[in-house]
């Protein structure tokens, strides 16, 4: 009589346990959902680059080959280096238009703000393909930009690493998902109140000493923000230097397509990726932590 | 009138601001001496916030010269001149600690790290602030980011300090304090402050004198004892404090008075100084008018009313009396002269004042009137 009533230590802990998680109950379903379409890829990619795998190789058991394999491959070395500058440089660029496009729409539009800031966002809402192949057109052999010079009469002829190079490959990625560095920058500097910058010319400062020691601490946030979100598409995107990159613009996006698609280096294109994931992976939780440090305290 | 070149001195030779169609300050002219505490007083909108903005520099005048020290500032930027504000808002820097916002104007300078260390210590001694270098702006209180925005102006020992209505956000009693703080902090330095507020009270607490300004227009610029004792008009003698209004219309000027005679016994007698005809406006404040006990000689107005209503208020009593000429008045007793019972409502009772205790006025005109020259300038 006494056994039934008492309830053991553990039958108390699973009962507490399931009254704190059935309001979440509804969960289940999304949350299956997402172990199963993401989850699961990424531990199936994990298996992969621990095994030989191929359209032409299958061998058992678990092997660390494919990852020395990258290692110690002096290409692979390149082309990541290379992808590491294109990347870089791209994101510097965004920044240095981005930036002073969010400081006008934040302080300086007055009533033009909300339609500046739409068609922001509706110009990126374009099919990205379809944007990369406008650039083609612009920058190609017999496009915009080559006629125009040779019609004005700065070139006799067309100017070729405009396309198909490092150059249009930087280009266009620092023109790519500027809405997502823009509005975190926007977002910030939204938030500081405009009167400090009063104050601090009243104190004496000039034009570089309010933008060094004021908006820039103040805006640091959605300065790392826009990373956080930009740099990573710009690290591993293969299509922009698949349609107007060339054999110099060859980045790690395209090595583990080519891998995976052409190759059938299934082992080696898995592990490329997963060591790609964890960079990434550690760019955004520095740029994250950064992003947070105004508010220490 | 040679603009004073003498330390911290300020001048306004005819300075008009126009934004568009709208002129927010008008033909103003203005002498301030330095070391001053003299203040702009008026009511929302009426420019005075637009004239310390513009000798702040953040505005430019229209039309005129703003002077600071002898030398023509009109159109120098606000970081190159020798004045600092505190505004309204504060303004301190979220990202910097209390040391680092008022070291912000001295860095600037590049003053030498020690000195800049010794003179943030004594700014922030001297608002009282000296525990608290280390805290971030989101964790001081309003009173406290107030002083640190002082601080932050003071410690660059400018020509000229310019405050926006300062102490509008803080709550009475911390207002109160900061007032007497503030001018105890002004005896200490020699630094002109130019104080801009709405609140009358607030400018005759801490002003040596006092602009009134209305609609773009300065109406007077006197020590807050003239202001209240001698208002230049209608609109200055309504602001500062309160006031009665009593319309007369002479029947005989004799002696320098003029004198309205009415039924009872009553009369009202006004220094005689408007040269016009039927109809005067006078005004006298309320502990001028007495109702009980003050002797009456030929320069006594007098006039019988009904008492309407009765407020205690400790150190005097202020009563509302409906007179017999129509005006509703409100007079203040001292209670020491309270012998036996309070007056009560309805009780019929005479009012007596001084004819040299009422200022005649025009609305809108520039003529005063008080005989007691007594005063000091």
């Amino acid at each position: 009589m006494a056994a039934e009533a008492v309830l053991s230590a553990r039958q108390r802990w699973q009962a507490r346990a399931v009254r704190r998680l059935r309001p979440f109950g509804f969960l289940f379903g999304p949350v299956g959902v997402l172990l199963a379409l993401f989850v699961a890829p990424l531990v199936l990619l994990l298996i992969m680059s621990f095994r030989y795998d191929s359209l032409y190789i299958t061998k058992t058991g678990f092997t660390l080959a494919n990852f020395a394999g990258i290692f110690t491959n002096p290409a692979y070395r390149t082309v990541a280096r290379d992808t590491l500058m294109m990347a870089t440089t791209a994101m510097l660029l965004q920044l240095a238009i981005a930036f002073p496009l969010a400081y006008f729409i934040a302080f300086k539009a007055r009533r033009w703000e909300l339609p500046v800031l739409l068609l922001l966002v509706l110009v990126d809402e374009l099919n990205p393909i379809v944007r990369i192949y406008a650039w083609r057109m612009l920058l190609g052999r017999d496009g915009l930009i080559n006629s125009a010079l040779q019609w004005v009469g700065l070139t006799s002829r067309p100017v070729l690493w405009l396309l198909f190079s490092k150059f249009s490959v930087i280009l266009v990625l620092s023109m790519s998902w500027v809405n997502y560095t823009t509005l975190p920058m926007y977002a910030a500097m939204k938030a500081i109140n405009p009167i400090v910058f009063e104050t601090a010319t009243d104190l004496g400062a000039g034009w570089f000493t309010r933008w060094r020691r004021i908006l820039l601490p103040l805006a640091a946030p959605g300065i790392f923000v826009a990373i956080l979100l930009v740099y990573v598409p710009m690290f591993t995107d293969f299509a922009t230097p698949a349609l107007v990159g060339g054999p110099s613009s060859y980045m790690l996006g395209n090595q583990v397509a080519d891998l995976m698609l052409e190759i059938g280096d299934w082992g080696t294109g898995a592990a490329l990726s997963l060591l790609m994931l964890a960079a990434t992976a550690v760019i955004s939780v520095a740029a994250y932590f950064l992003s947070r440090l105004n508010q220490l305290d | 009138m040679t603009p004073a070149a003498t330390k911290g001195a300020i001048t306004l030779e005819r300075v008009t601001k126009r934004f568009g169609n709208l002129v927010a300050v008008n033909d103003v002219t203005l002498d301030i001496p330095g070391g001053e505490f003299f203040s702009l007083l008026g009511p929302s909108g009426c420019g005075k916030t637009t004239i310390l903005r513009m000798i702040a520099g953040f505005e430019e005048p229209t039309a005129g010269r703003i002077l600071l020290e002898g030398s023509d500032v009109s159109f120098v930027s606000p970081a190159k001149r020798n004045v600092n504000m505190v505004f309204q808002a504060y303004g301190l820097f979220p990202h910097m600690t209390v040391n680092d916002n008022v070291a912000f104007g001295l860095k600037i300078k590049h003053v030498s790290r020690t000195e800049v260390g010794g003179r943030v210590g004594e700014a922030l001694r001297t608002v009282r602030m000296e525990e608290l270098g280390g805290r971030r702006p989101a964790q001081l209180s309003g009173g406290q980011q107030q002083r640190v925005a002082l601080a932050r102006a003071l410690v660059n020992r400018p020509a000229a300090l310019l405050l926006d209505e300062p102490l509008g956000a803080l709550d009475l009693k911390l207002r109160k304090e900061m007032q007497l703080e503030l001018k105890r902090i002004h005896a200490r330095t020699s630094t002109t402050f130019v104080y801009v507020t709405h609140d009358q009270e607030e400018a005759l607490t801490m002003s040596q004198r006092i602009a009134v300004v209305k609609d773009g227009v300065v109406q007077q610029v006197a020590t807050p004892r003239e202001l209240y004792e001698r208002p230049v008009n209608a609109f200055v003698a309504g602001f500062i404090g309160t006031s009665n209004l009593i319309v007369m219309r002479p029947d005989v000027r004799e002696n320098g008075l003029a004198i309205m005679n009415l039924p009872d016994g009553d009369h009202i007698c006004a220094p005689d100084t408007l040269a016009q005809g039927a109809e005067m406006k006078i005004m006298v404040r309320p502990e001028r008018m007495r109702v009980w006990g003050e002797a009456e000689d030929e320069r006594t107005s007098r006039v019988h009313g009904t008492i309407v209503e009765v407020v205690y208020l400790g150190s005097m009593t202020q009563l509302t009396i409906d007179l017999a000429t129509g005006e509703r008045v409100t007079i203040h007793e001292l209670n020491d002269d309270l012998k036996g019972a309070l007056p009560v409502i309805g009780e019929p009772v005479l009012v007596k004042w001084a004819a040299d205790h009422s200022f005649v006025i025009d609305d809108g005109t520039t003529v005063n009137v008080a005989l007691d020259e007594s005063l000091p300038a």
